[in-house]
């Protein structure tokens, strides 16, 4: 059968006329003159037009072939060697390609370890660069945005009104302003908000456009200003590094690729790739952790504070909150105790090679 | 084990003849076509991705074989790389706007929620009419009501009722995806009796309630045998705690989620045979679904696990033998010639392609 197109031989199919269901035995031939002919069994012409005119699919696997006529009739045949020689003068080109590249080949293996490569490198380095763009080009407005719908809807459900003294609050104000006023953003670049905890207990944390909170519980346990300037000195770390919108645009950026070969890895495994692209975001969220600390520390030290606040703000959480756990997996942030040993260590080696 | 692990036996006249569905595809051959889809699209950052889709769905469709035909799909890529791209920047815009605006995001929720049949619905559509069997293509005439009922309505039926109005549910969904298909010219008619629904849910509400028992009963006794033997669960250090809470938090929510998927799997096999086994064309071809629903079951879970367990290598293999155990329970009674439908769908794409386009791309997302 492989070299009978050639020889002007005909590739034999099935004819549907326009529109129909109609299945008629027919053979297919380019005839002199290069008219594509399809003729029946007894040799009438069926449907004809010029080479160029008929539309040809592309070759999948071993699907059947279909040839469209100019007049929608079509010719189809499993015969799909013979049809790539009798289209080979259209010289197209690009669907043979990936055809021949799906060909069941040692080469496949090839595309496997490529696959694996590729899909590492991406996630390791391509994300990165387009979350550095999409944070250049964000324009302030988001972040603001994103930070007043967030401290609103904290303040309707789990905050209240801080109980501080207006004393308390004036001096940790003073010493956060001074730390503001050193840092990239200056003075007016973040603001301090006090607030009662509730059910969120000890806690402070930043916004991306410089809001940061902090509340009553933690200043309580804390009981020490100092240690308080640790911790709002991590916070500016957190809203100079742009922390959380990196992390919005990573958590995107990683669920549309997933969702890109979703079709092609089914919907069970799918979801295990989101899940777990979820698990590896907590890497970045401890790394992103553990900057901030260094940030808190050399803050501190330029500003001259203690630049080991932080590190006794931390052996607090250590006793107070009985956190020992040395394990960080499934975690948001570092196990307390290495960031404990961590923080001690790099302010120990600033203030040696810094001193004030 | 169960009646529909019978072979549907004689036509239900002995005019009929029976022309039982096959799928020709194989794992090998499929695998080159799989891997170079998922290459490209890494290559091209999702572009390919349109592609891809066709190419596959065409390699299945092909490959579905039935009275000496096979089924095609004929989707342009671009139509579905200009979709794709129309759903990716809606669900980017709406994840935006609920992210920077929650009230607002709560709002457009609802309206995303309203706006869900009449996509489902396009989206059926455009399947429809990109498929073909014989020269003839599909075509799917339901409307948003129906998708309503059928997607919203019937999901919140079947989880408001904690699966016991689920047969109402898969009438409405089965009645509305094909009974609104035509082929051709001619009509499609599928109307699954209530009854013979609540017959299937029978055994997997069966299950569901032993399996029950028997996860709690397991879970009740190994905890008390784990206190019995002296087994502090205060003792532990803290970071044995972190990870024992896990653990057990897991451990006690997979069976349970385990047992819903198994349920799950043998209730849609079940309404997938009489749905189809009521399925009549043009008023004379009759359609019989026969799974056996344990086998599909199996069949389901060791094609997740082993996709798993692969890291996605025998996802080829899964595929293929998933479609071509469904062809294998799928026949057609035919009482005449298949010749004798004609097209109504004009096939000059432009027409089909310009207005359907942006409506493509719904497979993802849901």
């Amino acid at each position: 059968m492989a070299s009978e197109a050639e020889d002007g031989q005909a590739i034999s199919g099935v004819w549907y006329a326009p529109q129909t269901s109609r299945a008629m035995t027919a053979t297919l031939r380019l005839e002199d003159g290069g008219r594509l002919t399809a003729r029946d069994e007894a040799g009438a012409v069926l449907a004809s037009c010029e080479l160029p005119a008929a539309a040809f699919s592309d070759r999948v696997g071993s699907i059947p072939r279909r040839i469209a006529f100019a007049d929608e009739s079509a010719f189809e045949t499993d015969d799909n060697d013979s049809v790539d020689r009798l289209m080979q003068p259209l010289a197209k080109r690009g669907s043979g390609l990936v055809h021949s590249l799906e060909r069941f080949h040692p080469r496949l293996a090839v595309f496997v370890v490529l696959v694996a490569l590729l899909a590492a490198a991406i996630y390791r380095f391509a994300v990165p660069v387009l979350v550095e763009v999409a944070v250049l080009v964000t324009p302030p407005v988001v972040p603001e945005l994103l930070s007043s719908s967030t401290m609103t809807t904290l303040d309707n459900t789990v905050f209240e009104p801080s109980k501080l003294d207006a004393e308390t609050q004036k001096d940790i104000a003073e010493g956060f302003d001074k730390l503001a006023a050193a840092s990239a953003g200056g003075a007016d670049g973040y603001s301090l908000n006090f607030r009662k905890g509730g059910h969120i207990g000890p806690n402070a944390f930043a916004l991306p456009d410089g809001t940061i909170v902090l509340t009553d519980e933690l200043v309580e346990m804390a009981n020490d200003n100092e240690t308080i300037l640790g911790v709002l000195a991590h916070e500016i770390g957190h809203v100079d590094h742009d922390h959380s919108l990196r992390q919005v645009y990573r958590a995107a950026g990683v669920t549309g690729l997933i969702l890109l070969i979703g079709g092609d890895v089914g919907a069970g495994v799918e979801d295990i790739l989101i899940q777990g692209s979820a698990l590896l975001q907590l890497r970045h969220s401890r790394s992103a952790e553990a900057e901030a600390d260094r940030f808190s520390i050399e803050l501190m030290h330029r500003t001259g504070h203690d630049p080991l606040a932080i590190s006794r703000f931390l052996e607090l959480i250590r006793d107070k909150l009985g956190d020992t756990s040395e394990s960080d997996f499934l975690s948001t942030h570092p196990a307390t105790p290495s960031r404990i040993e961590e923080t001690k260590r790099y302010a120990e080696e600033l203030m040696a090679t810094m001193p004030d | 084990m169960d009646i529909q692990e019978a072979e549907a036996g004689a036509p239900p006249t002995p005019s009929m003849r029976r022309e039982q569905f096959t799928f020709t595809g194989t794992g090998r051959e499929y695998f080159g076509i799989w891997i170079v889809n998922i290459l490209l699209t890494i290559v091209t950052l999702g572009i390919y991705s349109a592609w891809a889709k066709v190419r596959r769905n065409r390699y299945f469709y092909g490959n579905t074989r039935l009275a000496g035909a096979s089924f095609d799909y004929h989707a342009r890529p671009v139509q579905i790389l200009i979709g794709r791209i129309v759903v990716l920047t809606i669900l980017i815009l709406y994840n935006l706007a609920a992210t920077f605006f929650p009230v607002a995001g709560g709002i457009l929720g609802v309206l995303f929620l309203l706006a869900l049949p009449w996509l489902v619905m396009r989206g059926l559509r455009f399947s429809a009419r990109m498929t073909s069997f014989r020269n003839v293509r599909f075509d799917f005439t339901g409307g948003y009501g129906g998708a309503f009922l059928a997607y919203i309505l019937g999901g919140l039926l079947t989880w408001g009722s904690l699966g016991i109005l689920a047969p109402i549910a898969s009438q409405w969904m089965w009645r509305y995806t094909l009974d609104n298909l035509r082929y051709g010219d001619r009509p499609i008619d599928c109307d699954p009796r209530l009854e013979k629904l609540y017959g299937q849910f029978v055994m997997p509400a069966a299950v569901f309630v032993i399996g029950l028992v028997v996860v709690v009963v397991l879970g009740v006794s190994i905890f008390s045998l784990a206190s019995g033997i002296g087994l502090d669960l205060e003792d532990f250090s803290s970071d044995f705690a972190v990870g024992g809470i896990l653990l057990a938090i897991y451990g006690a929510f997979l069976p349970f989620f385990l047992l819903f998927v198994l349920v799950s799997l043998l209730y849609s096999a079940g309404a997938r045979n009489v749905a189809l086994s009521e399925t009549v064309i043009d008023g004379q071809h009759l359609l019989a679904s026969h799974i056996g629903r344990w086998r599909y079951a199996w069949i389901a879970i060791s094609n997740f696990f082993a996709t798993l367990f692969t890291l996605g290598l025998a996802r080829p293999w899964a595929a293929v033998r998933m479609s071509r155990y469904l062809a294998g329970v799928t026949v057609l009674y035919s009482a005449g010639s298949l010749d004798d439908f004609f097209s109504t769908v004009k096939q000059s794409e432009g027409v089909v392609g310009s207005e359907y386009m942006d409506i493509e791309g719904l497979d993802f997302g849901f």
